[in-house]
């Protein structure tokens, strides 16, 4: 759904900067959208039970214009953008996985050890039944090393 | 904190297994399927969408495994009230909270849910960026409330939509003239 919504907008900014420049207007710089939350998650085909609120989490340096757009793009999926996703607090290793690579909009998820690290870090009540059950099929060796180097308390997910 | 990975697993699997009799809870499964149907909640699984009105008590016992539906009950309950059989009285806290979404107020944080969050959905949900509305009184003159109606009638707006657009448009000015 995500990865859909980026080529729209891609298609979108091309053509308003298309526009821009016939009128001798400044144009719209490209951008990237990192996506975070649950619905990194799910877009990354988790398979972990989700449950997930519309709301969606971005780490965005887009212009006004283009985020407006994509407020819109997601409003017709039924999404909205969470207006404080850029607080999320990610840690420092996240990856962030490409989804789409257009001419002026970049799109890519952030990786699911450093969605579960940031989530059981700073949301831990929220999702500790999603953590348990991570932590049921076996943790990567990758989030139990940034669990201890962010202190992470594991003890409450088990 | 050093664990070894596999007691971990171990431990984690335990309780998963009662998170999972848990999951299998006629209450829990009206309560989740109920906010899939309203499109509250989404999930990557297989979800019984449940249309019945649901009670708030089983939302709250439900919540303590999956806060979400918590995050998202205050707004609900005002927003898409006929979502829930609503009881005479609320729970203390959570009547708190709902008084203080009515005023567009940020609540104190409720059952492990910041109050910001809760605040959040209240635009966000049922009808979009439509907020609860307070009832004011005001007592005008028969000159005043001719007036009201002319203007009610010429911009083609009810009484209380000329009250507000009058409202922000003296507010703007009276901004604009506090910076000059």
């Amino acid at each position: 759904m995500i990865r859909r919504i980026a080529e729209v907008l891609d298609a979108w900014v091309t053509q308003t900067n298309l526009e821009a420049q016939a009128e001798g207007m400044r144009r719209l710089p490209p951008c990237h959208i990192r996506v975070l939350g649950q619905m990194a998650l799910l877009e990354a085909g988790s398979r972990l039970s989700l449950l997930a609120t519309n709301d969606v989490d971005v780490y965005a340096d887009y212009e006004y214009p283009i985020e407006v757009e994509f407020k819109r793009l997601l409003s017709l999926e039924g999404k909205e953008l969470d207006p404080v996703g850029h607080e999320i607090w990610m840690p420092r290793e996240t990856e962030y996985v490409h989804l789409f690579k257009g001419r002026f909009i970049r799109l890519s998820v952030a990786d699911s050890d450093a969605v579960l690290i940031s989530k059981a870090a700073r949301a831990p009540d929220k999702n500790r039944s999603l953590l348990t059950e991570y932590l049921a099929g076996g943790a990567s060796q990758r989030f139990l090393s940034l669990a201890t180097k962010y202190k992470v308390d594991l003890e409450r997910f088990l | 904190m050093t664990m070894d990975p596999t007691e971990i697993q171990a431990r984690a699997r335990r309780r998963l297994a009662m998170d999972r009799r848990a999951r299998k809870e006629p209450r829990y499964l009206r309560v989740i399927g109920r906010y899939v149907s309203a499109g509250l909640l989404e999930a990557n699984h297989p979800v019984a969408e449940h249309a019945e009105p649901i009670t708030v008590e089983d939302v709250l016992y439900v919540g303590r495994l999956e806060p979400r539906v918590l995050e998202l009950l205050p707004a609900a309950l005002i927003k898409t009230p006929r979502m829930f059989v609503i009881p005479k009285a609320l729970p203390a806290d959570l009547k708190a909270v709902v008084n203080s979404l009515r005023q567009s107020k940020e609540p104190a944080d409720f059952r492990g849910v910041k109050g910001a969050k809760l605040l959040s959905w209240l635009s966000r949900i049922g009808r979009k960026n439509k907020l609860p509305s307070r009832l004011k009184s005001f007592r005008l003159q028969a000159e005043e409330q001719r007036l009201l109606e002319r203007v009610s009638q010429r911009l083609q707006l009810s009484e209380t939509d000329v009250v507000r657009k009058a409202l922000r448009e003296l507010a703007a000015k009276e901004l604009l003239a506090d910076k000059k």
